[in-house]
């Protein structure tokens, strides 16, 4: 059976043509040759698979220059057509590392082509890219490149040959939330007792699933000098102009709005209510400040004890509304508030 | 006299098992629907009774579902609200097939529904 | 308590003029255990047959499995409650027909489920492909009740495994295994330095096909007591659900349970095995918090240090695990949990209904939403009928070439949650 055709990204270190001083090494296609870890790769390939070209990039080339180096390597990649593309190990080097995730992204999303790298789990890579492409979990420098190649190969040559692959815990690669059975050594109950065992007496134990990442915020550190902070109002409680003019859904909200409260000192029956479906409406529709205290922040400002309150408020229904859009939400007039020079929010739910 | 607790189902079998004692709240309407309608509730001040996942019998592949909620809005429920929350979330892995059975089937899906709801009714009773 | 476990290795069975085993081989008189499976009226008619590991043979569907076992010394006899009369069981002696299993078959729903192939993909999946199962399949009287149906079944297959336990009585077992627990100041005594390890075992409780019987009573009923160990052993808690098979506990599994098994093979070594607690997994979240409080309670009162929580079944018993894991550990009691996870077709969704960051330690019998194709087999037991009907099973389910495309949820016992088989996920 032929080999399988491998092409394989590495940087100018890696290279052997120098270290931070030679980062802005433009990009370079060598066809037919095997540099650096490539060998300790071919070796690890067995007969399966061998190394057709190699790319090398400068690690603040890449970085700098990343649509051309992009385009330029992806060129070069469809032009050798090979079954399967590695990148790296990077290990804990951290723009070698994102160079490795995102042109290994970018090879399997544009080309088609299976890719893989690797890297120390604490490289910025890693967290980038583990859910698009599959990362080799490697120590964390490059004395552990016996180690990682041990995996890197044959995880490449199952993608090459579009073979299942197994779970992560088998291949080596770091879990990528897509779970994936396969059978272990010994039965379940038996497991629970090994890692009982181990909790009991405080050692390391890995547990088999880990439960969701719990998305806590830690607060950030209070407002020194509040006199001078410029305070801006940010809302889930619904409240909207009355008549709703941007039509914010009373549940399950797909966007958000931005109004203007420069000069407004209350929020009165006439002039504003709440769009929320989802609590008894009367009293914020009554007193829109009882939801976003407008009236109180003004008096604060008169009083000196804030700067000012900035003019724009942020508003949505949290009722229904789906964690993935309220973060798309704040991210996008975070930026704005930051923009306008906001120095604190207060957010106020129902 | 009236029970303090209602009945949110899509399962025709519940308003017919349950006397006038019971608030029973049939809707034609899907397995999500239910728990939609149940989370509404939910943020009007009910809260939940039973658990929206009762039963091994998963979202979309049986139709039905039956959800108890108290009758009395309180403040609003933050654990009934992870619980529905999380129950909505669930439904969607599953792959829906609760169109695809043959009609006498439909009738043991109502049946296992109504005694899951049963073995609620039984705790809520005995206070 | 102290209980010796009699093994008797069963080799093959055969159908045979009279019930007796010779050899390690069982013969049975099909004449007699009908008799016995009949002996209910509900019951219009059963069919004996016999399936061995390898097998082109698919049994379908299933609704229990269990291990013959008759109580030799000691209080009781086996299946308290249900089959003997009630007693406190779990000390003297008792033998268990090794290598085998009677299987019980019958459609009570139409979208019943339970498949167990004893070869083949599946037969990797479903532990009960590696026994040999005498499989009885049930046809009930016209116009019965699902309720009366499911518990004629139920207690049908105990009776022919009590019968078939029964030859077993005077035959010197191939190997002998003894289970002895301390009381709590003995135990205290005698291993002052070992921690203080218990298994807590929640148990299906929550309506018709999703139930289980502790010495007879209905587990929705119970509040949370602890058990010695070896009770279950002789029978004390047994299976009244089949619905999801992949992660129900067969009655062959509470008497084979392996968190038990396992706890005891580190019991005076690693751990001091305290005991059993069981639980229940209500749909009414009043009785969650309260069979939940009481747990934390007993692991509290009992001086644990650790303990194992098994779960069995999906979403609505994820609510109790985690009630269960959190309240255990705020006691300053250590857990690990066992669960299966429903991670969608493609692995990609959240497993569990309900997670907490205090259940850190979790041990997982594999996504139950896996795609299997199963391919066409040779005979089948049972019907093929309700197949296409089950959970994780639809009528498109049957494919041109006979093979099905199921997910995992379908096969007996392959997700199990106490931890009985290898597969796992990542």
């Amino acid at each position: 059976m032929a080999k399988l055709k491998v092409v394989h990204y590495i940087n100018q270190f890696f290279a052997q043509i120098g270290g931070e001083e030679k980062a802005d090494y433009p990009a370079e296609l060598r066809v037919g040759e095997v540099v650096g870890p490539g060998m300790a790769l071919t070796q690890n390939f067995k007969d399966e698979a061998e190394i057709i070209a190699t790319i090398i990039c400068g690690d603040s080339y890449f970085n700098e220059n990343l649509e051309k180096a992009k385009a330029d390597i992806l060129a070069w990649v469809k032009e050798q057509a090979p079954d399967v593309f590695v990148a790296g190990p990077a290990f804990n080097a951290g723009r070698y590392g994102v160079a490795c995730g995102t042109i290994a992204a970018a090879v399997q999303e544009e080309l088609g082509i299976p890719a893989v790298t690797g890297m120390y789990v604490e490289n910025p890579g890693a967290d980038m890219f583990k859910t698009q492409v599959y990362i080799v979990s490697t120590k964390n420098n490059a004395a552990g490149m016996r180690d990682a190649v041990k995996k890197l190969a044959p995880l490449a040559v199952k993608l090459g040959k579009g073979e299942a692959i197994g779970a992560s815990s088998e291949e080596g690669y770091m879990p990528n939330g897509v779970r994936v059975n396969f059978f272990e050594k010994e039965r379940g109950s038996k497991r629970a007792v090994k890692m009982l065992l181990k909790k009991l007496a405080d050692k390391p134990f890995e547990t088999e699933f880990p439960m969701p990442d719990f998305d806590r915020v830690d607060p950030n550190p209070a407002v020194k000098d509040l006199a001078h902070a410029k305070i801006a109002l940010v809302t889930s409680g619904g409240i909207v102009p009355k008549g709703n003019p941007d039509h914010i859904e009373s549940s399950s909200a797909s966007h958000y709005g931005e109004y203007d409260i420069a000069g407004v000192m209350d929020l009165t029956e006439e002039t504003y209510e709440t769009a929320h479906g989802g609590y008894d409406p009367v009293y914020a529709n009554e007193d829109s400040d009882r939801v976003l205290p407008v009236d109180v922040l003004r008096d604060m400002e008169k009083e000196g004890k804030i700067g000012e309150l900035h003019h724009l408020f942020y508003t949505t229904t949290g009722n229904g509304t789906a964690v993935a859009s309220s973060k798309a939400f704040a991210e996008e007039f975070s930026k704005k508030l930051k923009a306008d020079g906001v120095d604190a929010v207060i957010l106020t739910s129902t | 006299m009236k029970k303090n607790y209602m009945i949110i189902t899509n399962n025709p079998l519940v308003p017919r098992k349950l006397n006038d004692e019971y608030t029973v709240a049939y809707m034609d309407i899907s397995y999500e629907d239910v728990l939609k309608e149940v989370r509404n509730r939910i943020h009007e001040g009910h809260r939940l009774l039973s658990h929206p996942l009762s039963g091994s019998v998963k979202p979309n592949e049986t139709p039905y579902k039956s959800v108890m909620i108290t009758e009395r809005r309180e403040a609003v429920d933050e654990e009934s609200l992870m619980i529905i929350e999380n129950a909505i979330q669930a439904c969607r892995k599953f792959v829906f097939k609760s169109d695809k059975y043959k009609p006498e089937v439909y009738e043991d899906f109502q049946i296992i529904d109504w005694t899951l709801l049963e073995s609620a009714v039984a705790s809520a009773d005995a206070w | 308590m102290r209980l010796e476990m009699g093994h008797i290795y069963i080799k093959d069975i055969q159908f045979a003029a009279e019930s007796k085993i010779e050899d390690g081989i069982l013969y049975v008189s099909e004449e007699a255990v009908k008799a016995v499976a009949l002996e209910d009226e509900k019951i219009k008619s059963v069919s004996f047959d016999i399936a061995k590991p390898g097998e082109s043979v698919r049994i379908t569907p299933v609704k229990d499995v269990i291990e013959p076992r008759v109580k030799v010394e000691g209080r009781g006899g086996i299946f308290p409650g249900v089959i003997a009369k009630v007693d406190t069981v779990g000390e003297g002696k008792t033998y268990a027909l090794k290598g085998m299993a009677v299987v019980t078959a019958g459609k009570i729903v139409g979208f019943q489920e339970g498949i167990i192939d004893m070869t083949g993909p599946g037969a990797d999946y479903t532990p009960f492909s590696k026994t040999l199962n005498l499989v009885m399949v049930c046809e009930p009287v016209d116009g019965i009740k699902p309720h009366d149906y499911e518990k004629a079944v139920r207690f049908a297959g105990f009776r022919v495994a009590v019968y078939l336990g029964e030859l077993a009585r005077e035959l010197t077992p191939d190997e002998t295994k003894v289970y002895e627990t301390c009381t709590i100041k003995e135990g205290m005594e005698k291993y002052p330095d070992l921690p203080r390890v218990a298994y807590v075992q929640m148990l299906q409780s929550q309506g018709l096909l999703h139930d289980t019987y502790v010495y007879g009573v209905d587990a929705k009923k119970i509040v949370p007591t602890i058990l010695s160990p070896t009770e279950v052993m002789d029978g004390a808690i047994v299976s009244g659900n089949c619905v999801s098979a992949c992660d129900k506990n067969p009655t062959y599994v509470h008497l084979n349970n392996p968190v038990v098994h396992d706890m005891f093979e580190q019991h005076g070594k690693t751990i001091n095995f305290v005991c059993q607690i069981i639980t229940n997994e209500n749909v009414y979240l009043a009785d969650k918090q309260r069979s939940s409080d009481w747990t934390a309670k007993l692991c509290k009162m009992l001086d644990l240090d650790g303990v194992i929580v098994s779960q069995e079944g999906f979403g609505n018993p994820d609510t109790d695990l985690i009630m269960n894991c959190k309240k255990i550990e705020a006691e300053g009691v250590k857990t690990v949990i066992i669960t299966d996870e429903y991670a969608g077709r493609d692995g990609k969704s959240q497993s569990l209904a309900d997670s907490d960051p205090a259940a850190d330690a979790v041990v997982t019998g594999g996504n139950a939403n896996q795609v299997i194709i199963l391919p066409k087999l040779d005979k089948v037991i049972g019907t093929l009928d309700y197949v296409t009907k089950i959970a994780g099973a639809s009528e498109e389910t049957l494919r041109e070439d006979g093979s099905l495309e199921v997910e995992l949820q379908v096969l007996t016992g392959a997700t199990n949650e106490t931890g009985f088989n290898k597969l796992s996920a990542r």
